[in-house]
């Protein structure tokens, strides 16, 4: 692999440069509590700090809602919309997020490609932001807190600035083409990368492996541990919304006034939603609210062969953005435990 | 790049009535190119689309060797549904598919054939058989259990009932079946209870059931008790999906450790899959 | 031929007949459907046979239960039209004594002409077949409803929450990050979350999602953030005093002290 490194004073430049590459979209401070990414217009304001957004970068590749189709009702005929789409650059994901990318990519570009995911995919350029993890992150255990792939570019946390891992023809491209921003790796920055390295993996809260859990938790399914977690739930479906990896849509034809023409809608859909389930005839086969709540533990912790891991990337978004504080991690500790880190 | 969402122009052929709200739907692609070159294994469904209304997954009924046709049957159940039943003879739809896994018919082959219908599950089971008669010289015998509750929500009655005496001569056993229609003359019972009169031989047989959930379990211990193999039963099953593809998620059942998309994955699924996968049925 | 339609109003404040009459494509509205009966855009008409009927507001009174019964005659389909016709709406909040002690209030010992009764959703008295929610509905609602019945068709109604559109998108959720009583989680959505929007929580206008409307759960996550049950009761009962299952449910949640 390649690495450069780029100096704190060069950072903002670099971020301005980006903007050459396409739209800029970066983390900034929304609200009190929470962050979001948003079009960048001026660099400074990029939040480096934040730890999660309120919307993952999913949002850019499955969008909450997109037009699929125009149709002539009357002919009979379906014209796709597919909209005009420039190029953008998502600065700062963190690795748990980009591995939760290539799991989408693994659903979205399996043998039957979506045309809507694939060319906003093809138009983003990923550059990835190392992070410390806070009391909710819990990638360490789902293996997701180091990537190798599915970034262009990658920056670590130094001292001085940035340590950056090109991954792919885009990255290089950007880094040749930008040589005055980029200095050789010495070994003191080789250093300091392995002591960030060292002091993140001592922040972890807990430590353990995820690597059987889906086989305890299907056998435990009916335990009543679940019971009082169930009795919590609103069925508001914000852990799905925030979640990197949930891409369940719903598909809706909105007919005009005149019944001449229709438009072809998808959104975000929601497995804690009682229509998830449903079938036509009324047979709903996740019928109750336990069969929903179960469901997003079962499909989180499921086994994506095309990685190695789990659909979970132990971001931690599902916990912090419930409002009803059910505690993901606790609840699948509760059926496996998990040793606590002493200064966690 | 092609868009897999989108829909092929298909004619409605002819309509027939099954039942009180089950119509048989014949159609052909508009494209001939398409038309010619279309196939699907049985099985297999369609997302079938009222424009301006959406999509729903209907299996296919039909045989793949008739070239250039396919038949839907379909069910009056819900909104697109409602809408399906007004078509008539040269109304257009919109189709995309074939979608799924289909029933594994090459392996079937050389072997005797045992299909066990209940409800409306004759669907998809039809498209096994009338592949099997189109192919007669490939299979042994080859026995239909067709049941519903009453003579007159019987799928394919007429047409299993015309061709039941001369099947008999080609080792065809058709047996339909009624669970609480007093008025009905022929055989009554649920479907398992008619294992026992196929002709299929246990040890050489594949069975395809499908029915509504409740009455796996028990065709299930019928078929084992009569001696037939649990790794040759195989079954059908129903979602609701939007996109046919594994995208959507509707479709998502399983447990942790068996997490399938019904769509791609499915719909036909193994005994042993659905006894050891909670959810499933 | 267009479907003929009327549009009625009992009690209520006509804020979603003049929603409907108002929306960017009335013009179009006028053209594709035959308008029977719409006393807010005509004079002309009276009550007859209609494919589709839309009546907003509630029954308070035996003229409004009266009318009420002879358009639900008069109509192949019935569409509820708004949080009065649908729960009984924000007048439906008064009950039993409060219902007496207003009364008073208002009317003192005055002789009024018509017998007023406590707010009542038009199920309580007519088959309803499609309900169009909201305070008043909004825009893309209330075409999609006309749209899919021109189609022969009719309107799918939302079963997710509010807070799906608010998270979809973008805003920041209230209930995390201010501790604000929301009822998001409990409220049909297509608004788009209008009111998050502009960081205002949701007083749940467009109605409880009927059967999956978890109020306990909600409340229980009130009463941690230190809410009291008047106060938690007060918001979830100005749009949602018709739901049983709501009184039922805060009992379970603040009378059982931990």
């Amino acid at each position: 692999m390649r690495y450069v490194k780029i100096t704190n004073e060069k950072i903002y430049d670099f971020l301005e440069r980006l903007k050459n590459y396409g739209k800029l979209y970066a983390p900034v401070k929304i609200s009190d509590k929470f962050y979001d990414r948003k079009e960048i217009e001026d660099v400074r304001e990029i939040a480096f700090e934040y730890i999660r957004t309120l919307m993952p970068a999913k949002k850019y590749f499955v969008s909450p809602t997109e037009k699929m189709f125009e149709i002539d009702i009357e002919k009979g005929e379906y014209k796709e919309t597919l909209e005009n789409i420039e190029p953008f650059v998502i600065f700062g994901m963190h690795a748990c997020e980009i591995v939760g990318l290539r799991i989408l990519d693994g659903v979205y570009l399996d043998k039957y490609p979506d045309i809507y995911y694939k060319r906003k995919r093809d138009a983003g350029i990923i550059v990835g932001l190392s992070c410390l993890p806070d009391e909710y992150c819990f990638c360490n255990l789902t293996r997701t807190d180091f990537v190798d792939v599915g970034f262009d570019l990658f920056l670590h946390e130094l001292p001085d600035g940035y340590l950056v891992r090109v991954g792919s023809p885009n990255g290089h491209k950007i880094v040749d083409e930008n040589t005055d921003l980029f200095e050789e790796v010495d070994k003191n920055d080789i250093d300091a990368f392995r002591a960030f390295e060292e002091k993140r993996q001592e922040m972890f809260k807990w430590e353990g492996s995820f690597d059987n859990m889906r086989y305890i938790l299907e056998l435990t399914m009916e335990d009543e541990v679940w019971d009082e977690e169930v009795e919590k739930c609103f069925g508001c479906g914000n852990c799905t919304n925030t979640c990197p990896t949930c891409r369940c849509y719903d598909v809706q034809d909105i007919p005009d006034i005149d019944g001449k023409k229709a438009k072809r809608i998808r959104f975000w859909d929601s497995c804690q939603f009682r229509g998830h389930g449903l079938v036509a005839g009324g047979h709903n086969f996740r019928g109750t609210k336990r069969d929903r709540f179960l469901n997003r533990y079962i499909c989180k912790n499921a086994y994506f062969y095309g990685l190695g891991t789990s659909y979970c990337v132990g971001c931690g978004n599902c916990t912090y953005f419930c409002p009803a504080n059910i505690d993901y991690l606790k609840n699948l500790m509760k059926i496996r435990s998990m040793t606590e880190v002493k200064n966690g | 790049m092609d868009n897999i969402y989108s829909l092929y122009k298909c004619r409605v052929l002819r309509v027939y009535d099954l039942t009180d709200d089950v119509k048989l739907f014949l159609f052909r692609f508009e494209n001939p190119d398409i038309a010619e070159s279309w196939t699907f294994i049985p099985g297999q469904f369609v997302q079938l689309d009222i424009p301006g209304l959406g999509e729903v997954p209907i299996s296919i009924c039909s045989s793949p060797m008739r070239k250039g046709f396919f038949e839907l049957c379909i069910k009056k159940i819900g909104r697109v549904t409602d809408k399906i039943h007004e078509l008539k003879p040269g109304d257009f739809v919109g189709v995309r598919g074939p979608y799924g896994n289909g029933f594994p018919i090459t392996e079937f082959e050389d072997n005797d054939l045992l299909l066990i219908a209940a409800g409306i599950g004759m669907a998809p089971l039809r498209s096994v058989f009338m592949y099997a008669l189109d192919n007669r010289w490939k299979f042994g015998n080859i026995t239909v259990i067709n049941s519903a509750k009453f003579g007159k929500t019987l799928l394919f009655k007429k047409e299993l009932e015309a061709m039941r005496d001369m099947a008999e001569a080609e080792n065809i056993r058709i047996i339909q079946t009624v669970t609480r229609d007093p008025d009905w003359p022929g055989r009554v019972g649920r479907a398992q209870e008619h294992i026992k009169y196929a002709n299929t031989k246990p040890e050489d047989a594949y069975v395809c059931v499908c029915g509504p959930p409740q009455i796996y379990n028990d065709v299930f211990q019928t078929l084992i008790k009569n001696s037939y193999d649990p790794r040759r039963i195989y079954v059908t099953l129903e979602r609701r999906m939007k996109c046919g593809v594994g995208k959507c998620g509707h479709c998502i059942a399983g447990s942790s450790t068996f997490l399938k998309y019904i769509c791609v994955d499915g719909p036909v699924f193994g005994y042993y899959d659905i006894i050891s996968t909670p959810g499933l049925i | 031929m267009s479907l003929k339609i009327g549009v009625h109003g009992l009690t209520s404040c006509y804020g979603c007949q003049l929603k409907m009459a108002s929306v960017k494509e009335i013009i179009n509205i006028a053209r594709n459907f035959d308008i029977k009966y719409w006393y807010m855009i005509s004079s002309k008409g009276e009550i007859e046979h209609v494919d589709i009927a839309f009546v907003e507001g509630s029954v308070t009174t035996k003229e409004d239960e009266r009318e009420l019964k002879i358009i639900r005659e008069n109509a192949d389909i019935l569409v509820a039209v708004g949080s009065c016709a649908i729960h009984g709406g924000v007048q439906g909040i008064l009950f039993g004594e409060e219902y007496e002690k207003a009364f008073k209030e208002v009317y003192g010992d005055k002789k009024i002409e018509y017998e007023a009764e406590i707010s009542h959703p038009i199920k309580n008295f007519v088959e309803v077949d499609y309900n169009l929610p909201g305070c008043p509905p909004e825009e893309d609602e209330i075409i999609y409803y006309l749209a899919t019945f021109a189609l022969g068709s009719y309107p799918e109604e939302k079963d997710y929450p509010v807070c799906s559109e608010c998270r979809r998108n973008g805003y920041p959720c209230v209930l995390i990050e201010k501790n604000d009583c929301c009822l998001g989680p409990l409220t049909v959505a297509g608004c788009n979350a209008r009111c998050l929007k502009y960081g205002i929580s949701c007083i749940g206008c467009r109605g409880a999602l009927e059967e999956i409307a978890w109020f306990d759960s909600l409340a229980k996550t009130f009463k941690e953030k230190n809410m009291g049950e008047e106060y938690v009761k007060s918001r979830m009962e100005i749009f949602g005093k018709q739901y049983e299952k709501m009184e039922e449910m805060l009992k379970k949640v603040f009378e059982n002290e931990d």
